[in-house]
Order: structure tokens, then C-alpha cells, then sequence
């Protein structure tokens, strides 16, 4: 039995499709080359932000093309441009834990601005809430802040829909990166370490 | 080849037999290799005939691109606009930024040049996790005797030991730039078993250890004294006089022109090759994996190993088709999942090396007894619901992107199974190096997975994040401690008029161009 053509418009063209594939898919199913705005194909990398509005609606969410299944009537959208940071630190900057919040605040200013739009958190393709992440980074929460953080593929969407020019993804992967700097240390580890270094294992062949 | 059971029939044979515990019977490893693992199939072997590894048996569409005609000429480099640094590093990936970062925490100059963009790469994608010996029932030997052993006894036993007694500083040098671990209630970070080893060894962050590692680094390139350039893959090697590597030419994708980047040391980072598709098989690799960097070091003329030898690892997916080849981690069969054939039993041991595994499922589908759905779907399942019956909420905590796969797929992991086919994913040969991660040729590093030796004709799990990190840091450094007051007088392609030469004595056309770059799918359109 022959399935159903699904009809959809990629990039302002019209594309038939035999079964439902993912938006990359279609595109390169149509005959189209696509290499920028591609990566991973499994929703890790976020290469491949897509607005997308389906058959009668007029929300257009943002989504990724390797995991946005395509359906009738869909509209899509491949968004490919540079997410530059204009922010820079260096961990190794940072000497002791006391100083973490004085130093978010020293590196990314914006943050408290928030306006509460929520056009971050309306933009995440993995719905992650980056909104509160962000207050939560404010209010020098950075362990819960980063949690928040979890799923993130550092797409960069939330960072061009903000109005105070916020880098939320940043934020997150700082509040990350801060909490295992500082937190982690696993005594398995470190004894592990320290009897190497006493020169307690050599590798026989 | 033999017609299975249909998806519906084998749901249902599921459901029967689901609760029985049957313990598959042994089956006898070399034989089981030799008749269903693809690198034994001796049609898709050929013999080289130009090149450092003249006469050794190597895959022939890897062939093909080996002893194919580079993209450039001398003519190409007329107007070419000149860079200089002290360290360029291609590839974008794990490997490539833990060396860009070594590099210029040393005080290099460095240009990190890559096909996409920071962080496309296969590393981001990796789920299990990174091998390190850090339990008190756990030693370096044991993770060295497991390693040579999976690896039938190839590996190159010196990169095997730096491998094994540098993995838990490798740990602490990932936590020191952000990296998170899971941990348990004490701190410690938890370690799970990977296939074919002897202790739980392997440390990771929930099913997404590669998407942390990768926003961490890439966040430190980033915020380092590194010159990013994104898509501009390389397209070829540059030498000096006396053929020490002295550089690279890369191609903007965007303005589609050359640039010529002259460096005083040169680390190939540019991964493996599943986007070769290689016996038409699916892949879980990124869309670059395309062989790049190991095509231009051998035209350079570094020697390579194992080039017959590829990772087809045991579960991507096989259904539905839109998803072939996607990853299911090994951590979920390490957690307990087992391997169901079309019947509902047991068939394999499914801790046993990834090749046994992957040669067993690919027997049973050839016997009947897979599930066959016609038109390329086909496979075995892998039991996920019985994970989460016997511990709900399992999944959830320990393995949130296989909900997410099954989310994607409309089919929920914990009430069934997911139907799994082998995908290729793993170039275990690769460039010949030493412990300082230098190739044959003199300023050229190798390190990740373009390089060979750590892992014989066989990787465990938890060794490829390892190595990239292990070797990136190594080169790195080495490379810096390199640099000298002056750089290269004068850069050549020489080696292609040689590349030439050979190729027109051995009668091969030149017609084809590589490196690939991309697999035509992307870049010409059609299916893929």
C-alpha cells in the first residue's frame, strides 16, 4: 500500500516526500545539497536550529532539523549563523570559591538585566526553563543553575532572542563548569592519583 | 540471506518469553568472527599499491580515496593569502581542542582550523563514558591487559601503557576545566563495566559524557589564546625541504577560496571515517567523518595500521528507518539490558567484546532468527523494559537521551524494546605513532581516533574519550615544546607531483578527487 505524500516547504521550497523523515532529511531527499547546518543528526550538537510552523497554526517554534519529524503542510526554516560570545574568562582565574559570584558578575554584567521575556526559554529546543537558569546564576546559585543546564547543546537560539544581549548558554555551561572546578573531588580518584604518583603500578608486558 | 521474523511476530514472541532466564550457550569467538564480522569478508578487500603501506590490505572504498588525486594544484595557490603560527591543530573535536589548549597553555601560538564548526565532531555524540582505573579492586595493569586482550593482541603495547597510567589524570585534568562526573553520595564517582572488561571502570555523565566534555572544551578553546577558523576544512599538507610537515591549505566553505596557514608543528585531530558508510552499512558517526586527515597524512607520507580493521558497534537503531544507525550506549547493556532475538532468547553474552556481539546479532539475522521487516528493517531487540520493570525510574536518572531517542522514534524504551542493528562506528586502525603522538613524519601529530595502536583490531568502551583526551594533552604540549625561534623558509606540495608519479606507474585513474570533505548525500543531495 502506498503511504500518503507528505508536502512541506523547506527554505521556500516545495518538497514531496514518500514516508515522514526528519527536516535534514527531506532536504537532501530533494535533491538540495546541505552541509552547513548540519551535524551530529542526533539533537547533541545544534547545528541545525530550524523555525518551524505547522499545517494551520501561526506559532512558529524553534526546533532542531535532525530531530523535527516532518508532517503535511509543515514550514521550515534553517537558521544558519554565527552565535558569537563576547564574553571571556578563564577558570584559572578563579582562586578560590568565595569569589565565584563576584566574578559571574564581573564577567557576564547583563545577566542581572533580565527582563523576564522569556524569549529564552520560549526558543530552547530541548525545554530547558534557561530563564530561571539564568536568575538562578544571578543569585549565585550556580550548582542548580547548571543542573538547569543539563540537556544543553549550546545551540545558541536563546542567546539571539535575548534583548539585553545575555549569553544564556554561557551562563549555564559557566555555572557548570564552576561547580565541577570547585566541587568535584572524588576520594576513588585522588588516591588513585596519589599512589601513581608514588610510583605504586608499573605495566608488565 | 535467510528471511526473518516480522516486527509484530517477534513483539509478541517478546512478550512470551520475556521472563524467562536462559543463559545463551558459549559460542566459539574466532569462528563466529571469521564468518560474520563484515572486516573478515575478503570481497571488500584490496591490495594498496602506492603509498607507505604498499601491498597491505586495506577496505576498498577507503582505497579508492587513499590512492585518489589530491584537489589542488599549484596553480590553486596563486594569490593564496599566507598565514603563520606555531601550532595549527585541524579538527575541530575533543582531541583537537584538548591539544589547541595544552598548546597555548604553553604559550603557542595556535590556529584551530576545522571542516564545521568548534565542536562538530563524533566526540559530542559519545554516551558511555572514559576508562580510568580509579576502583580499589581495579589496577593500570588490569585496564592494560583488558585493552591489548579486546584488541586480539595488536595493539601497540607502549601507547596501550601511557594509555592506562595517564587515564586518571586525564579525569582530573577534564573536572579542573569544568568537566562533571556522576557521583554517589559520597563524592566518588561512580564507574560502570564496559564489554569484554574485568573491573567497573568506566566514569561518565548520565548518557551524554561526550556533550559535557565537549561544551567544556569548547568552552576553554573559546576563552584561550586560540585562533578558531570554522569551516575551513584542510585539503591538503604543506612540507618543507626536507619534507618535514610545515603546514596545511584549507578551503573556506563559505568563500570556497584557499588559504595557506604556515605552522612550525602540525596536529592532525580529524577523526574516523563512518560517513564511508563502509559495506553499506548505517553509521553513528557525525556527517564529517569522512577519512580526511588520514587520506593527507598518508599522502604525506606517514604509515598507517590497521586499515582493514572497523568498529561496527552492536546497537544503533533499525527502526524506524529515518533513525538507522543512531546510537543506543553500551552503558545501557553495562546497566543489565539484554539482547533478545525474533523467538524473545537470549543469544549472546551481551558484555563480551563489541565485535563478538555485533558478528552475533549479525548471525542471527542471517540464520532467520532476526527481525525482518522488509525493506531494511531489520535487527534484534534490545530489552530496555525489563531494565525499568525490574527498577522504575532507572531509565529516566541514568539514561536520559535514550528516552529521548525513543521519543523521537514515537516508541517509549520502557514499555518496548528497541529493534537494534549493528553501525558502524569506529576506525580502530589509523596513522602509526609513537608516545609523543607523532606520526612517521616529522612535525606531524596524530592523535584521536585518525591515529592507530591503542586498540589493536578492537575497541572497549570508555578507551576513544580517553585517547583523545590522553594524546590531544600529549601532542599538545610536545608540539609547543617544538617551536622555535623561526619558522619555515619555504612550504611546498611537493609530495603531490610524488603522489602523482605513483599513482600514474600503478595504472590507477585519477579521476576521483579526496579528501571527501562531505558524503555525496550531503553534498549533492539525495537519500541518504
Amino acid at each position: 500500500m502506498k503511504e500518503k505524500e507528505i508536502n512541506v516547504n523547506i527554505n521556500g521550497k516545495d518538497i514531496a516526500l514518500p514516508t515522514p523523515m526528519s527536516a535534514i532529511q527531506a532536504v537532501w531527499h530533494a535533491g538540495y545539497p546541505m552541509v552547513h547546518g548540519v551535524g551530529c543528526l542526533e539533537g547533541v550538537c545544534g547545528a541545525c536550529k530550524v523555525l518551524v510552523r505547522r499545517a494551520g497554526g501561526t506559532e512558529i517554534t524553534t526546533e532542531l532539523g535532525c530531530q523535527t519529524m516532518t508532517e503535511d503542510g509543515m514550514q521550515i526554516i534553517f537558521l544558519v549563523f554565527p552565535t558569537p560570545n563576547h564574553h571571556s574568562y578563564e577558570l584559572s582565574d578563579l582562586k578560590n570559591s568565595w569569589e565565584t559570584q563576584g566574578h559571574f558578575h564581573h564577567v557576564f554584567p547583563e545577566a542581572a538585566h533580565c527582563r523576564h521575556c522569556s524569549g529564552c526559554t520560549k526558543s530552547c529546543p530541548k525545554d530547558i526553563d534557561v530563564e530561571k537558569g539564568v536568575d538562578l546564576a544571578v543569585e549565585g546559585k550556580f550548582r542548580e543553575a547548571g543542573e538547569l543546564f543539563l540537556e544543553c547543546v549550546m545551540c545558541g537560539l536563546c542567546l539571539t532572542s535575548c534583548p539585553e544581549r545575555i549569553t544564556p548558554n554561557h551562563v549555564g555551561i559557566f555555572c557548570r563548569r564552576v561547580s565541577a572546578y570547585f566541587h568535584i573531588r572524588p576520594s576513588n580518584l585522588i588516591n588513585r592519583l596519589e599512589e601513581i604518583r608514588k610510583g605504586r603500578f608499573k605495566i608488565e608486558y | 540471506m535467510a528471511k526473518g521474523i516480522s516486527r509484530q511476530a517477534a513483539l509478541k514472541n517478546y512478550h512470551a518469553n520475556r521472563d524467562k532466564t536462559v543463559t545463551p550457550e558459549e559460542l566459539d569467538v574466532p569462528e563466529l568472527l571469521k564468518k560474520f564480522h563484515p572486516d573478515y569478508d575478503e570481497t571488500s578487500m584490496v591490495s594498496l599499491q602506492v603509498g607507505p603501506n604498499k601491498g597491505d590490505k586495506c577496505h576498498k572504498q577507503l582505497a579508492d580515496l587513499l590512492q585518489s588525486d589530491a584537489m589542488i594544484d599549484e596553480a590553486d595557490l596563486a594569490g593564496a593569502p599566507v598565514y603563520e603560527t606555531d601550532v595549527l591543530v585541524i579538527g575541530g573535536g575533543g582531541a583537537g581542542c584538548a591539544a589547541a589548549l595544552v598548546a597555548a597553555e604553553k604559550g603557542a601560538r595556535g590556529i584551530l582550523a576545522t571542516k564545521l564548526r568548534l565542536g562538530d565532531s563524533n566526540t559530542v555524540m559519545a554516551e558511555g563514558g572514559i576508562q580510568a582505573s580509579i576502583e580499589k579492586n581495579d589496577t593500570p595493569q588490569m585496564h592494560f591487559d583488558d585493552t591489548i586482550k579486546a584488541g586480539h593482541h595488536c595493539a601497540d603495547k607502549k601507547l596501550v601503557e601511557k594509555l592506562v597510567m595517564e587515564a586518571p589524570d586525564v579525569i582530573r585534568w577534564l573536572i579542573q576545566h569544568g568537566m562533571q562526573f556522576d557521583e554517589n553520595q559520597f563524592g566518588d564517582l561512580v564507574t560502570r563495566r564496559a564489554g569484554g572488561t574485568s573491573a567497573d571502570r568506566v566514569v561518565y555523565y548520565r548518557d551524554y559524557t561526550g556533550l559535557e566534555m565537549m561544551r567544556t572544551l569548547r568552552e576553554g578553546v573559546l576563552n584561550r589564546n586560540v585562533d578558531v577558523w570554522e569551516y575551513n576544512p584542510v585539503v591538503e599538507l604543506l612540507t618543507n625541504e626536507s619534507g618535514h610537515c610545515a603546514g596545511a591549505i584549507v578551503m573556506s566553505l563559505n568563500k570556497k577560496s584557499y588559504t595557506i596557514i604556515k605552522a612550525q608543528a602540525v596536529i592532525m585531530a580529524t577523526g574516523g571515517i563512518g560517513r564511508l558508510h563502509l559495506n553499506g552499512f548505517p553509521t553513528s558517526n557525525h556527517i564529517g567523518a569522512t577519512a580526511d586527515g588520514l587520506i593527507l597524512a598518508y599522502r604525506l607520507g606517514a604509515k598507517l595500521r590497521d586499515i582493514d580493521s572497523f568498529q561496527y558497534h552492536p546497537t544503533g537503531m533499525a527502526y524506524p528507518r529515518h533513525m538507522a544507525g543512531s546510537l543506543i550506549t553500551e552503558g545501557i547493556r553495562s546497566a543489565g539490558a539484554r539482547l533478545l532475538n525474533g523467538l524473545g532468547e537470549r543469544f549472546i553474552d551481551e558484555l563480551k567484546p563489541r565485535d563478538c556481539v555485533t558478528s552475533a546479532i549479525l548471525k542471527e539475522c542471517a540464520e532467520g532468527r532476526g527481525i525482518d521487516d522488509g525493506d531494511g528493517v531489520k535487527g534484534v531487540w534490545l530489552d530496555t523494559p525489563t531494565l525499568e520493570r525490574e527498577n522504575p525510574g532507572f531509565l529516566e536518572k541514568r539514561f536520559p537521551k535514550v528516552l529521548l531517542t525513543g521519543k523521537m522514534c514515537k516508541i517509549n524504551p520502557k514499555e518496548e524494546p528497541l529493534l537494534i542493528y549493528p553501525t558502524l562506528h569506529y576506525q580502530n586502525g589509523g596513522a602509526v605513532i609513537d608516545e609523543k603522538g607523532i606520526s612517521t613524519v616529522p612535525g606531524l601529530y596524530c592523535v584521536g581516533e585518525v591515529s592507530g595502536g591503542m586498540h589493536g583490531r578492537n575497541r572497549i568502551m570508555g578507551n576513544a574519550l580517553l585517547e583523545i583526551i590522553c594524546f590531544g594533552r600529549i601532542a599538545g604540549s610536545e608540539a609547543a615544546e617544538l617551536i622555535h625561534g623561526r619558522g619555515h623558509k619555504k612550504v611546498t606540495i611537493e609530495h603531490l607531483s610524488r603522489l602523482r608519479r605513483e599513482l600514474t606507474h600503478a595504472g590507477l585513474p585519477m579521476v576521483s578527487k579526496s579528501p571527501a570533505l562531505f558524503p555525496d548525500y550531503a553534498k549533492q543531495g539525495g537519500g541518504s
